[in-house]
């Protein structure tokens, strides 16, 4: 392999997650970091570190002078940009081709026309893919986005035209509450990308969110790797992603998957992408629309991985490097269920916010079918920089029930104190009957949010474990300090000896 | 929840939530602390061991493992999948406030900075009226009025940082 050193222009645990796929690759990895981050696990994992920046991400991760500094400072020949902050800007491939670096993700030109919502909708029309009514207003005031809303009729969402991750989206019902939400709307787009174009769409209620992951080389060989549903989201962002979806048929997914290849060959596409679609209706009969296409690695790629058995991130340095696929769409098949629950430092009684803080005492679950892809260790701090995503729980299991108990069970043994989670709040959504059955869509926390957010009553095994709770244990010591305990179950279990 | 056992605790401890509203307070007992840990709580005895490193078994009728640690005032508890978040109530305490600070004020909820005031001095709001728009970790987070009435004093301005606790926006409610 060409590619002998990657640079990562991410933090987190996506970070984390690609720099041991380097590792496995026998590949270098290259960290980057802002002032925030110098003691971030992300940096501790890799081979090596560059300081970047600030912590504000305009003047770090999302400074494209920056990272390509980096890349050459630490002698990189390649940039994996994970998820978020740059994967989406054509501006990083452009750079990389003009600094001799390769750029692992789809080409700039292919990334423009899929991030630009007018040329991807026109694009997966050409290809016939089903697309659902939508304008980019030419009059961007509130004037125009305002006539936009109405000639497609209510209910309709405003969202940021360059973005994703329902940054910047507002939901609009009528002609009242459209001037706040179009100027809301605005004002996040501009903060969280840079440009406040607004994108309105025709409102399709209570929809499923069923995505496609797709995966090209430059052979010309395209393979989709199956579905991923992830109607469960709060705020307009996926919190529980799983796959096989259980609202899929084998009939409605194996049009999605040709669909999806047909836009992939379309697009001119490279390396790994998903194309998200909003499905309605049920069963063989159910209709499918294009979304978006992300073109990029996915916050929920793990599902795939362990449904279908393979290496996402590997197979992206195979592909960038100038490989051919590892797999053809014959030897791809799921087998089993898998889940992933994101963990995020939030408080859901209190409209998910972002919460702040140490993380005082922090143990990962073990066991068959559970990994963690984590960004923190015990000690650390979550700041107020960044996304709050602290890691991800992705189980695997025969089937969905036997992967919806695991997870449940391993989020009971996942205790994070000195900050809010959502840990609680993910056990009552898996255990919740509409989750159970399946019946998912993307409105369903909205509709059980009282039962979902309810404070518990306080047991006395609590009360009794909290007279005798002694300070923290292990902080971070502050200087690349990796003060961590042994967490060893076994030598734990020994100490509780009676 | 009056005593089972007879023994006497070496220590009581009377615990409540973090920032309560309802205000309800339990009463612990701590009968032994070593080796193991006996503690009475709502008329149950429980025996206790520590790791030393934040994990407990919890021992009663039956046997469960849960995470506690205690910083600044606070006293967390990971119990199967539930976090509890207690303080220890003193004697002579038994008017204290947490929370969400004193009537009729609202406070930054963590480290944000204001996007945009909503109001101004005089001003009259609704409940759940949106007064000022914060953003953090890239989310707006509306402020929004508890109960109606009429804005008192306004302590932020566009662009400023704010930090949690402090006082945004009086209101004297009708």
């Amino acid at each position: 392999m060409a590619i002998r050193r990657v640079l990562i222009a991410n933090r987190g645990e996506i970070a984390v997650r690609i720099a041991r796929a380097c590792r496995e690759a026998s590949i270098e990895s290259v960290a980057v970091y802002s002032d925030a981050d110098k003691d971030a696990l992300h940096v501790r994992v890799a081979d090596r570190a560059v300081r970047i920046g600030p912590a504000a991400p305009a003047e770090s991760y999302l400074s494209v002078p920056a990272l390509i500094a980096a890349a050459a400072a630490s002698e990189a020949d390649a940039i994996h940009p994970g998820y978020g902050f740059l994967s989406e800007r054509a501006a990083l491939p452009l750079a990389c081709d003009e600094a001799g670096l390769i750029f692992i993700g789809p080409p700039a030109r292919v990334m423009e026309r899929m991030g630009s919502k007018i040329g991807a909708r026109a694009l997966m029309q050409g290809a016939g893919v089903p697309i659902v009514p939508g304008d980019t207003p030419r009059d961007q005031s509130d004037d125009g986005v305002l006539a936009a809303a109405r000639g497609l009729d209510y209910p309709v969402l405003v969202k940021a035209s360059a973005g994703g991750g329902g940054k910047g989206m507002r939901i609009v019902r009528r002609d009242n509450d459209a001037v706040e939400s179009i100027a809301a709307a605005r004002r996040e787009a501009s903060s969280a990308f840079g440009d406040g174009t607004l994108y309105v769409e025709r409102l399709i209620e209570r929809p499923r969110h069923v995505e496609i992951q797709i995966f090209a080389d430059m052979h010309g060989n395209v393979v989709h790797l199956f579905e991923r549903e992830c109607s469960v989201q709060r705020r307009h962002q996926k919190i529980v992603e799983e796959s096989p979806s259980p609202a899929v048929t084998a009939t409605v997914r194996q049009r999605m998957g040709q669909a999806a290849v047909a836009a992939a060959r379309a697009a001119g596409y490279r390396n790994a992408g998903t194309i998200e679609f909003l499905v309605e209706g049920e069963g063989d009969s159910a209709r499918f629309y294009f979304l978006e296409m992300n073109t990029r690695l996915q916050v929920e790629h793990a599902v795939t991985e362990a449904v279908v058995g393979v290496d996402l991130v590997r197979a992206q340095f195979v592909v960038a490097d100038g490989g051919r696929l590892p797999w053809t769409q014959e030897a791809l098949s799921q087998r089993g269920h898998a889940l992933e629950c994101r963990i995020y430092a939030e408080d859901p009684a209190r409209e998910f916010l972002p919460q702040a803080g140490p993380l005082r005492l922090y143990r990962e679950p073990v066991g068959p079918g559970i990994r963690i892809d984590s960004g923190v260790t015990e000690g650390d701090r979550v700041g107020v920089d960044y996304d709050p995503l602290l890691a991800k729980l992705v189980v695997h299991a025969e089937t969905r029930e036997a992967a919806r108990t695991r997870a449940v069970h391993a989020l009971k043994r996942y205790p994070i104190l000195g900050t809010r989670t959502n840990i609680p709040f993910l056990i009552r959504l898996l255990e919740l009957p509409a989750f159970r059955d399946g019946s998912l869509h993307t409105g369903m926390i909205d509709d059980h949010l009282p039962e979902l957010t309810a404070p518990d009553g306080v047991p006395p095994e609590a009360l009794a474990a909290a007279a005798v709770a002694t300070t923290a244990p292990a902080q971070r010591s502050g200087v690349n300090g990796d003060a961590r305990v042994d967490h060893d179950p076994w030598s734990t279990m020994l100490r509780w000896g009676r | 929840m009056g005593p089972v056992t007879t023994a006497m605790p070496s220590r009581s401890v009377l615990l409540t939530r973090a920032g309560d509203q309802d205000d309800e307070q339990f009463l612990v007992d701590v009968l032994e602390e070593s080796p193991l840990h006996r503690v009475r709580a709502d008329g149950q005895v429980f025996e206790i061991a520590s790791d030393g490193h934040g994990s407990l078994r919890v021992t009663g009728e039956r046997s469960t493992t849960a995470w506690a640690v205690a910083a600044d005032d606070v006293k967390w508890v990971f119990v199967d999948g539930r976090v509890f978040e207690l303080v220890e109530v003193r004697p002579g305490d038994r008017a204290r406030t947490t929370g969400h600070g004193h009537h009729g004020s609202l406070t930054a909820p963590m480290p944000a900075t204001v996007r945009r005031v909503a109001v101004k001095v005089g001003d009259t709001v609704k409940r759940g009226d949106t007064l000022v728009i914060l953003e953090a970790m890239k989310m707006e987070l509306p402020v929004r009025a508890s109960a109606a009435g009429t804005i008192r004093a306004v302590h932020c301005h566009e662009g400023d940082l704010v930090q949690p606790g402090l006082v945004l926006i009086e209101i004297v409610e009708a």
